[in-house]
Formats: structure tokens, C-alpha cells, sequence
């Protein structure tokens, strides 16, 4: 049996070479964590998923910048890699009991943004459902129709790729108006998002988890009224 | 429309805020490169494909709406991931505002060596902005040669991502790209005042990769620094007079970097986006021509009331910039505004932008 000091050393180790975007130490890490008998579930949580936490403040205190998440959210699947699959099924879905569908809209390559925000949500235990880059409107509504999703991101760099935006909300909305629809991307600004019909905005990856979440209380709180 | 006459000609106007004097009224730059062939009916492709049919839609949308020829662009001369080998499709669904990369020439570490200079008078879309420069010249046009910064074309030859992982774990792939991005603008530049004369260039570039939405200042003064001092040396070597610099989105952290070095002949145009304030950037350059500020998604989706406040609020600022001033976007010109939107810039300037 591994000791509680032991466990918190590993860790902290986890978190730490994703903070310090170490991806062999985060590997090596992970195995470490499955040889001596820690819950691979505890590995993820507090240390890859603390570690990348940790990483989002940095980015919102200006103390990193795009290269260095990147890099953070490449040490964070490396260990990832190694330890999900050893996740038992009841944990998986206590891990991801919610569900996001995410994607660039069409006419827009830029997905950049669209990876660090999928990254958080990861790190925060979501299932993550990536439709990728210049995704075809209609598949947004389909892949929350499919996976049940609570809510939808959708992303766009451009002023001619945001005008997209509107029409998926309409079409998702139009499909099941309890899906929270969260909005982000360059040219985007909560008045823009509010007037396109979103329910939520995250400015930058390493808001939109958190906004998520208020999306969720709302519907929530809307449900049981 | 009843405005009031204009005292200057286009021409003079320019000339003016080169020689440090008061032009009549603000000058009222655009940005733009996709709008005007959709007003004039053509579609957006021909902006990347037809330099007449460019050429003209500007020129025909300019005198429509009193844009002033700074800056006047069809396009950035030289694309990186294009010009380098990769492939590059010009946009044709609605959504797609701009050129579409399909694919990057660099797609490993080792295809950063077996890169080879792009031939400076046909690669990529060479040829149809030199055509497009020629029709400038033919009117008596200032002759815009438009590129992207060398960080920036650095990172359009090996896509962003790839290029910010290396400027941390491999910083010499990075060094690497931005030296043969510096060679291949100053080649096309080259070429360019060797065909006009250096007189009549007036090089303008872009830099959206260096904004600290992707980099930190410290990358900026490491990497995209040296070569814009480079870039700067080799511009006026070659004796041209007028520069222009469109500092994109959010660069904050980086101007008091650029404000030190302060590497471009003055006065130089520098175009900021939105998120600047325009007062932060006259303090910060004040023997420079500031330019800006109005946010294109406002343009877009706002109400004309939205766009002639912004426009209002940014003349007043803009008109006490010591180096001088020129309203326009703050970013590239949105494609499919509505046209009393566009209008809502010229009434302000009309309204507002005139020197006592």
C-alpha cells in the first residue's frame, strides 16, 4: 500500500511537469503512479488536471502565453495517455458526467484557441466531444443530439466565419433549448455573443470552463423552477 | 451626401502627413481587402485571383466611400505557407474571409532545412499583386508593397502551433524560418522598387502572430525584434520613404518594447488594433502617424449609431496624436458589412475630422 506522502509526492510531481510543460517526467510520472498502486482516477484529478489548472491562472495573469500552454497541454495528454485507460468504467463516468461538444465553425481554420479551450475542459474532467475546424453548421446540432451534450462551444477568428455563429445556435437551440450554447473567438464580445443568442462567453481558455459551469447552474436552476 | 469641400487632394493630404502638417481633415484608411469586390458584385476569390478586378472594385469603392489611398492593399504580396511550397486555396464558402491553407509546407523539423528560397518575382501570388501594383502605378497611386512581418511569415510557413512549440523546446527551427522569411520579403521588395523606384514604394506590413493573444513580450523582444530592426535597415537601404506597420490585435505588452527600439524612420504610419488605446499609442510614439481604431466587428454586426460613436470617440482622440492621425479599422476591413456602416466612417470623419 502506498503511503499518503508517497501519493502526494507524486502528485505533486504530475502537476508540476505540466506546469513546467515536462512531458517525459509526465510520463514517467504516470507510471510510476500505476506501479505503485494509486488510483489512476486520483492521478488525473490531482495532479495532471491540478497542474493544468494551475496553467490556466498563469495564462490569465499574463505569465503565459500561447507556446507555453501548448506545451502544457502536450505534458498533460502524455500522462493522460498513460493513465485513462486504467480508469475503472464507474469512475470514467463519474469523471465525465458532463458533456461538451466543441468546434470552429465553417469557413475557419483557425483552431489554435479552440484546442487550449478543449484542453481545459479536459483537464476539468469533461467529455469532450471535437468536431475540429471549419465544421459544417449542422453538425454541431447532430454531435449534441448524438452524445447528449449539456453544452456546445463553438469558435470563430473571423468577422465573416462569426456570422455562422447565430445560425448554430438557432439550429441547436431549435433542437433542444436546454443546451447551454458558449461562444468564443477573436472578433466575439459578450454583447455579440448575448445578441447572437449564446447563453455564456469566455473571452480567453482559461475562462470558459468556469463559464460552462454558470451556463449549467443556469439551466439547472431553470429546470427545477 | 453634403459635405463640407475637401481643401486637399487625396494626394496632397498623404504628402501632408509625411511633411508633419495638418492635412485638411483626417485622413480615412480602410483596411480593406475583401469588401469592395463584393460591393462591386464580384466574389471574394477575386481578391486573391484578379488584380484589374481588385483593382478597380478599390478604386470604384475608395471614391464611393472617400477612403484615402493608406493603406490601399489587395493582398500581402508574399504568404509564407504558399510561397514556400505549401498549398493555399483562395476562400470560396461564405464563411471564409481570407485565404485557406490546405497545407504547410513544413510539416516536420527536418523540412525546415530542405526549405529553398521562393523565387521572388513568381512564387505563390506574386505575380498578381505586382499586377495589381502596376494598375497603383498607372493611376498615380502610391505603390503598396504588403507583406507580414518575418516572425509572422516565419510562423505561416510552418502553421502557428508548430512554431510556438519550437520558439520554446527549439528555438533555432524558429531562428531558422524568420531569417528565411526576412530573405524572401526583402527579396519581393526588392523587386518591387526595382520596378517603381524606391520613391514610390510604401511598404506596409503586418504582424498578428506577435500580439501577446500568442506570444509574450519576452518572445517578442527575442525573436520578433531582431528581424524587424533588420527588416527596418534593409527598407531604408534601399531608400524608401513611407512605412506603415499594422501592430494586430493585442500588443500591449509589446510597446514599450517597440517604442524603445524604435527601429522605423519617422514618421512612420503604425496602425493599432482595438484593443490599444489610442492615446496609450500617440504617448508611446508620438513622432509616428497613429492609425485606427474601430473595432471590425462592430463594423459588422453594430448599428451605424455604434460605428460613428466609436469613429467620433477615436478622431477626438486621435486628432490630438502629436505625429498626426488616420481613422480606419483596427484590423482587416470585414467583408460583408452593412454599407451604411462603412458610410457611418465617413460621415464621422465629416463630421468630426477636420483641422482648424
Amino acid at each position: 500500500m502506498v503511503s499518503k506522502e508517497r501519493t502526494q509526492e507524486i502528485f505533486k510531481g504530475l502537476s508540476q511537469a505540466v506546469i513546467s510543460y515536462n512531458e517525459e517526467t509526465s510520463v514517467e510520472l504516470s507510471k510510476q503512479a500505476l506501479e505503485e498502486g494509486i488510483d489512476p482516477y486520483d492521478a488525473v484529478m490531482n495532479g495532471l488536471a491540478a497542474g493544468m489548472q494551475r496553467v490556466g491562472e498563469l495564462y490569465a495573469e499574463s505569465y503565459y502565453f500561447v507556446p507555453e500552454l501548448l506545451l502544457c497541454s502536450d505534458a498533460l495528454y502524455a500522462g493522460l495517455n498513460i493513465l485513462q485507460p486504467h480508469i475503472k468504467t464507474k469512475e470514467k463516468e463519474f469523471s465525465t458526467k458532463e458533456q461538451i461538444v466543441i468546434g470552429v465553425v465553417e469557413g475557419d481554420i483557425h483552431d489554435i484557441g479552440k484546442n487550449l479551450v478543449k484542453v481545459m475542459f479536459e483537464a476539468a474532467g469533461w467529455s469532450v466531444h471535437d468536431l475540429g475546424k471549419s465544421v459544417k453548421l449542422e453538425r454541431f446540432a447532430e454531435e449534441q443530439l448524438k452524445t447528449n451534450s449539456e453544452i456546445v462551444a463553438i469558435s470563430a477568428l473571423m468577422t465573416t466565419s462569426m456570422l455562422a455563429i447565430p445560425k448554430v445556435i438557432e439550429m441547436v437551440k431549435a433542437q433542444n433549448p436546454n443546451v447551454g450554447l458558449l461562444v468564443g473567438g477573436a472578433p466575439i464580445t459578450r454583447d455579440i455573443a448575448m445578441a447572437y443568442g449564446a447563453d455564456g462567453y469566455a473571452g480567453d481558455a482559461s475562462s470558459a470552463v468556469q463559464e460552462a459551469y454558470r451556463i449549467l447552474q443556469c439551466l439547472r436552476n431553470k429546470k427545477n423552477r | 451626401m453634403h459635405f463640407k469641400q475637401d481643401r486637399m487632394t487625396v494626394k496632397e493630404r498623404i504628402n501632408a502627413l509625411f511633411q508633419n502638417i495638418k492635412p485638411d481633415r483626417v485622413p480615412l484608411g480602410s483596411l480593406s481587402i475583401g469588401f469592395q469586390l463584393i460591393n462591386c458584385g464580384y466574389a471574394l476569390g477575386d481578391a486573391y485571383e484578379n488584380a484589374e478586378k481588385s483593382f478597380w472594385a478599390t478604386k470604384w469603392t475608395a471614391e464611393q466611400y472617400g477612403w484615402d489611398p493608406i493603406s490601399q492593399l489587395s493582398m500581402t504580396a508574399v504568404f509564407g505557407a504558399e510561397d514556400f511550397g505549401g498549398r493555399v486555396r483562395a476562400p470560396k464558402s461564405v464563411y471564409e474571409g481570407a485565404l485557406v491553407v490546405e497545407s504547410y509546407p513544413v510539416q516536420d523539423e527536418k523540412d525546415v532545412d530542405r526549405l529553398t528560397m521562393p523565387d521572388p518575382k513568381t512564387a505563390g501570388r506574386i505575380p498578381i499583386a505586382m499586377r495589381f501594383a502596376q494598375l497603383q502605378a498607372e493611376h498615380d497611386l502610391p505603390v503598396f508593397f504588403a507583406s507580414r512581418s518575418p516572425f509572422t511569415l516565419a510562423a505561416d510557413i510552418s502553421g502557428v502551433a508548430p512554431f510556438c512549440r519550437w520558439l520554446l523546446k527549439k528555438p533555432e527551427l524558429c531562428e531558422r524560418l524568420i531569417d528565411l522569411a526576412l530573405e524572401h520579403i526583402t527579396n519581393v521588395l526588392r523587386y518591387w522598387v526595382e520596378t517603381f523606384g524606391s520613391e514610390r514604394v510604401f511598404a506596409w506590413m503586418i504582424a498578428p502572430t506577435e500580439s501577446n493573444q500568442v506570444i509574450s513580450p519576452r518572445h517578442f523582444a527575442k525573436y520578433a525584434i531582431p528581424s524587424l530592426v533588420e527588416y527596418q535597415k534593409r527598407i531604408q537601404a534601399m531608400g524608401i520613404k513611407r512605412f506603415g506597420f499594422h501592430i494586430c490585435g493585442e500588443q500591449n505588452l509589446n510597446l514599450p518594447i517597440l517604442s524603445e527600439v524604435l527601429p522605423w524612420k519617422h514618421p512612420s504610419v503604425l496602425s493599432f488594433g482595438h484593443e490599444v488605446d489610442l492615446d496609450v499609442a500617440a504617448k508611446y510614439f508620438p513622432q509616428d502617424i497613429i492609425y485606427g481604431n474601430i473595432e471590425p466587428a462592430v463594423i459588422q454586426t453594430g448599428s451605424p449609431e455604434d460605428v460613428y460613436r466609436l469613429c467620433k470617440l477615436a478622431i477626438e482622440k486621435g486628432k490630438k496624436a502629436p505625429g498626426g492621425f488616420v481613422l480606419g479599422p483596427s484590423c482587416g476591413f470585414p467583408i460583408t458589412p452593412p454599407p451604411i456602416n462603412v458610410y457611418a466612417m465617413t460621415k464621422a470623419v465629416h463630421d468630426f475630422g477636420w483641422y482648424e
